[in-house]
């Protein structure tokens, strides 16, 4: 009887019946009291530690089993313990969106029948990449296992790792040329994959013969089996000390208290209220070969976000207004929402305490049905989901931030995470085997400024707190291209009193492969996605790729001759242009072209975060050290900011307090001049808005939010005292 | 219990704070006399006498004014009720050509002007730039914050505002 539960209740009897308690008592569980924690705290706090301490060991020990530089450098695992029921009740550090999601997948099992067939045995291994059963997208995928207890069902352990080839239509992880769920890569949905402890060898056939670099894939699955296996272990021993009957009820008032500590939190730090915010996110793949015709090639999406926290400390989060899916890999599960709101929780406000579930359970979103949010077809692709979650939760941040500037908490306001593209490739290795990889030097973008400094320069990316590039030397090894440039971007920042934090941008020579196809995904190139605040600019949009094929780099290296190691400053006329010859390329958007070749030169940019504050406060002599510095050209200290500069004997830039104080005064009353009241541009803008004179695809934009969103359409016409739906759907059926 | 005095959030809201000690104080449990203390700081920083009730942005309050609550400027100017949106009540530039992205973007590559604009709403008293929005050319002006100051004060400061 190893599969007999706790209690005389069945799993999903247990699972339905946690459900109803929280409805019917609004705490986890029924949980009214925190019993044991008011009995020992002590205790109560160290067990907790030491939960998280498994958790921590687990995955570092892990890390050194996989293969994939993106898990063993820049850390793409997190390991957890769950409840019986599938409630996270500790976690590691990494990537913690995918707690919640992995929570979604076992209550999914639950509710499934699983207990009945396939069953659940102590040392069965179970594991999903299917993002409309719990996951991001089909590179996450994760396992977990089962931890029994002398027979009962007492937890389970679970370990996720972003794979780095999912075998998809393209190769990589985020598969930007998944138009449907059937390009996206291979699949396991909610799946036994092994028993008695070992991943079955049937599964790993499965993996090796669907994968273009399996190695990856299939060590990453053993890995994320013996951390959950030393997690489980680790359990049963504290377990054997502590007593079973403690063990369940301590997991889950660690539960209750993570979510009442949420509450206290947000009473703590933030204001009640209403909070509002839209980020965008334009993309273009007309006439870009492979990309089939089943939707607008072009499109935009608007993202706006109302936010709201009650006095009693609970923040929804509201999406009405937002697009619908399409035929493209960027839609989102509703697993995936929750996934990027436990991980902002987790950073932004859950930074002490106990961070489990219930920081989640103090939190409500409101997905509307149909938009890329919470898609009505399990069709979808959903391998790119972070390019529209990203800029959906910087504006999250944003909010947030406000209601702590409103509070005093200035040091926490931050303007948050960035939208930020990344590399996907594949082909012929450097070693003339086949191989596929994404490249995570991507995880280690610019984030947005914050309320008392500038952004975080090249360090960092929502989806991982402990965000790391990883070393050019490890990278090397694992693709054939070599770097000759990585070098801050800049003005990569978005503007303001204090900037965002800079990206970077890399060069690559292509080196020992006759095919190398290299792809690109997560590109919002037509508008801002990475939003400033209070009076800070947004981060620049994203960038367009420059490659030269057939370049003349062996010819100029034998002679002497200087290089190019990034695109430099001039936005219409590269660096590459100027000093390497062969063909050139620039493409906007996702690069989605024929494979390269030794000898090709390939570079991509990463984003920026957004500003914070009016850019003539910014402090001159930092500037001064931004533009030495290479974060920030005269020119755009000179025209942006309103700095003067001269040259110190050495030739260093140092800033002329007194010139530039004059100079801003000036600008100041230029913008004066140059600014209308908002009245009369309302009024002139009016006009526009009757005769619907908008670019297509803004025209689409706002006929498919007026369609899904009767709020969207009143809030709209009275802004504009206009009719909507006559303008932008002109014979529609009211 | 922890607590700062008001020099050191004077600083700390100036970013004038040396970093270990700020990194220190992010790092520390919050202080709960954080927001009188940080409102005195403002109180402090202003020419101009009607309490403030609220920070809402980095140089714009919600203060007491006579009977009425209003959303100020910290050079003095008003934007009228603190219900209503102070951006309707500010000046307007925007920037919806390549030409005029180009000023605040020189060494980069541009979105589409037909896609996306950028709003800056600007104090018509003192021409400080409070907020900017990129938005698609049409989209309604976001009202950012309505808080509940009347919910704030009673429940979560104890202390009720009294009834205008």
């Amino acid at each position: 009887m190893l599969d007999k539960p706790a209690s005389a209740l069945r799993l999903r009897e247990r699972l339905l019946d946690s459900e109803r308690l929280m409805e019917e008592t609004g705490c986890y569980d029924g949980i009214t009291e925190l019993t044991l924690r008011n009995q020992d705290p002590l205790k109560f706090e160290t067990l907790h530690t030491k939960l998280r301490a498994y958790c921590v060991s687990a995955r570092e020990m892990a890390r050194r089993i996989s293969a994939s530089p993106g898990v063993r450098e820049v850390g793409e695992m997190v390991v957890a313990i769950y409840t019986p029921e599938g409630d996270a009740i500790a976690l590691s550090n990494g990537i913690m969106v995918h707690v919640h999601t992995m929570s979604r997948f076992i209550k999914w099992m639950i509710k499934n029948g699983y207990e009945d067939n396939p069953r659940i045995r102590e040392g069965d291994i179970f594991a999903n990449n299917d993002a409309f059963i719990g996951t991001v997208q089909v590179p996450d995928v994760m396992d977990v296992v089962p931890i029994f207890h002398e027979g009962t069902l007492v937890g389970w352990a679970g370990a996720v790792c972003h794979e780095l080839e999912a075998g998809g239509i393209t190769p990589g992880g985020d598969v930007c040329l998944a138009q449907e769920r059937f390009t996206e890569g291979l699949f396991v949905c909610a799946e036994k994959i092994g028993e008695n402890d070992e991943i079955r060898r049937d599964y790993v056939i499965r993996c090796e013969r669907n994968l273009r670099m399996p190695i990856y894939w299939v060590l990453d699955e053993k890995a994320k089996v013996a951390s959950c296996i030393d997690m489980r272990e680790s359990v049963k021993q504290l377990i054997s000390e502590i007593g079973l009957d403690y063990w369940m009820k301590v997991s889950k008032e660690f539960i209750e208290e993570g979510r009442r500590a949420q509450l206290a939190r947000t009473r703590q730090l933030t204001v009640p209220g209403i909070y509002r915010g839209h980020t965008f996110y334009g993309h273009v793949t007309a006439g870009k070969p492979g990309f089939q015709l089943l939707g607008d090639p072009d499109w935009l999406y608007n993202i706006p976000i109302e936010m709201e926290i009650t006095t009693d400390g609970k923040i929804t989060m509201d999406f009405e207004g937002t697009q619908p899916w399409g035929y493209h890999s960027m839609n989102c599960t509703p697993a995936g929402m929750d996934g990027g709101m436990f991980v902002t929780l987790t950073q932004h406000m859950n930074f002490e305490g106990l961070v489990n579930d219930g920081a989640w359970m103090a939190t409500e979103l409101k997905l509307p049905h149909g938009t890329w949010t919470n898609p009505d077809n399990e069709m979808v692709a959903t391998a790119t989901s972070w390019a529209l979650l990203l800029p959906a939760y910087g504006v999250f941040q944003r909010l947030l931030s406000r209601g702590f500037i409103a509070r005093g908490f200035v040091e926490e306001a931050f303007v948050g995470q960035v939208n930020s593209p990344m590399i996907e490739m594949g082909g012929e290795s450097q070693y003339g085997t086949p191989f596929g990889m994404a490249h995570f030097e991507c995880a280690a973008a610019g984030s947005g400024a914050l309320a008392i400094k500038d952004g975080l320069d090249t360090a960092y990316v929502g989806w991982n707190p402990e965000s790391d590039m990883g070393n050019i030397e490890v990278w090397e090894q694992s693709m054939p291209m070599v770097y000759i440039g990585r070098s801050i971007v800049p003005n990569s920042g978005g503007a303001g009193k204090y900037r965002g934090g800079c990206s970077f941008v890399s060069t690559w020579l292509i080196n020992k492969t006759s095919h190398l196809r290299l792809h690109t995904s997560e590109h919002s190139s037509r508008v801002f996605d990475n939003g400033g605040m209070c009076g800070g600019y947004p981060a620049p949009t994203c960038q367009k790729h420059r490659s030269v094929r057939n370049s003349d780099i062996h010819e100029l290296a034998a002679k002497g001759e200087p290089l190019a190691h990034a695109p430099g400053i001039d936005p219409h006329v590269s660096d590459y242009e100027r000093n390497i010859g062969g063909d050139h390329v620039v493409v906007e958007g996702p690069y989605i072209t024929s494979p390269h070749k030794s000898g090709d030169i390939f570079s991509h940019s990463y984003n920026g975060g957004g500003g914070y504050g009016d850019v003539l406060e910014r402090d001159p002599i930092k500037t001064a050290w931004d533009v030495e510095n290479g974060f920030l050209t005269r020119q755009a200290a000179d025209q942006v900011f309103g700095i003067v500069l001269k040259d110190d004997e050495d030739g260093y830039p140092i800033a002329d307090i007194d010139a530039t104080a004059e100079r801003r005064a000036a600008m100041r009353k230029q913008r004066l001049v140059k600014a209308i009241p908002v009245a009369d541009w309302i009024a002139k803008e009016r006009g526009r808005v009757e005769k619907a004179d908008f670019a297509p695809e803004v025209k689409k934009m706002y006929a498919s939010a007026i369609k899904l969103s009767p709020r969207f359409t009143s809030e709209f016409s009275e802004f504009w005292n206009v009719d909507a739906r006559s303008i932008f759907m002109p014979g529609a059926k009211p | 219990m922890t607590s700062y005095s008001k020099e050191v959030l004077g600083d700390l809201a100036a970013g004038k704070l040396p970093w270990p000690q700020t990194r220190r104080i992010m790092s520390a449990y919050k202080d709960d006399d954080r927001f009188f203390k940080m409102v005195a700081v403002y109180q402090d920083r202003v020419a101009w006498t009607d309490p403030i009730l609220l920070p809402v942005s980095d140089h714009l309050f919600i203060c007491q004014s006579g009977d009425e609550r209003i959303t100020r400027c910290e050079c003095g100017h008003s934007f009228g009720d603190y219900r209503k949106n102070w951006k309707l009540k500010a000046a307007i530039n925007v920037r919806n050509t390549e030409e005029a992205l180009r000023e605040i973007y020189p060494n980069s590559d541009l979105p589409d002007p037909e896609w996306m604009e950028i709003r800056e709403f600007i104090c018509p008293e003192c021409g400080t730039l409070h907020e900017v929005e990129a938005a698609a050319p049409g989209y309604p002006i976001v009202h950012d914050f309505e808080p509940d100051l009347e919910g704030f004060y009673r429940e979560w400061l104890g202390k009720p505002l009294q009834q205008t």
